[in-house]
């Protein structure tokens, strides 16, 4: 999970993720939207990988790169352990309170 | 991801009744102690809120529904330029339903903004990026509140 925050720390990786968030495409197809160098792209590319947030698989001589759904899944519980946090947060404040207003009628 | 996927849904028992729960939602003084280090809430339909989370990033939105103690509704997004979910962007719903002497704490979070990328994934990406920088990249730890 932790590889996955960092992965999209990055507005390249972002942008990478959004362009094959709907369509296969090869990795000179990425390339030619961006002003990187290949090697540059080449390696926000591994990461991606690796992070678990793009596919990749082989096609001839090509290699096809697409947004790995299973990994945004991932991501998408991270969100919700944002908010699950909270709401812990909440009841141990408001069963607090009750224990105050408890411990004040004794 | 299918359509529905959009949303985040919540849902916690706390040991009290909603009219004591409510204002954890309303008040600043009882917000401090779960969320967020500076508060200005106007809680009344069309009322603005704005929570500093941590002196860096600041929530804002405004009441769209204000029903103590069983509902609350209201929008949710990040301050500044270039956020991905700018202020309005979303929106939150609270619902308080009595449980014996407890409460459940319902939160429904819709309208995450997929639609603005054209695609869910993306929208996904762009949005948790952007929580993951509001949040700290995980768990807040508990506030230090004002003791």
């Amino acid at each position: 999970m932790d590889a996955a925050l960092r992965a999209i720390a990055e507005p390249h990786r972002r942008e990478i993720l959004r362009l094959v968030a709907d369509e296969e495409l090869a990795a000179g197809e990425i390339a030619a939207h961006f002003d990187m160098s290949r090697p540059a792209v080449s390696q926000h590319l591994r990461v991606l990988v690796e992070a678990g947030l793009l596919d990749k698989r082989r096609d001839a001589t090509r290699i096809i790169y697409r947004a790995r759904p299973e990994g945004l899944a991932e991501l998408r519980q991270y969100l919700e352990d944002f908010w699950s946090t909270g709401l812990r947060r909440l009841r141990l404040a408001v069963e607090r309170e009750m224990e105050d207003e408890r411990g004040e009628r004794r | 991801m299918a359509n529905g996927d959009d949303v985040v849904e919540q849902e916690i028992r706390v040991a009290a009744p909603p009219e004591v729960v409510f204002p954890y939602f309303t008040d600043p003084d009882r917000m401090r102690r779960w969320k967020g280090v500076e508060h200005k809430l106007d809680p009344r339909p069309g009322g603005t809120y704005r929570v500093d989370m941590d002196g860096q990033h600041v929530a804002h939105g405004e009441y769209l529904e204000v029903s103590p103690p069983h509902r609350l509704r209201f929008t949710w997004g990040w301050e500044g330029d270039g956020q991905l979910v700018p202020p309005g962007a979303s929106t939150v719903e609270v619902t308080l339903t009595p449980d014996g002497d407890d409460t459940i704490v319902r939160l429904v979070h819709t309208g995450l903004p997929t639609e603005a990328t054209g695609s869910h994934a993306a929208g996904w990406v762009h949005y948790l990026a952007r929580l993951s920088v509001a949040g700290g990249g995980g768990d807040p730890g508990p506030d230090p509140g004002p003791s």
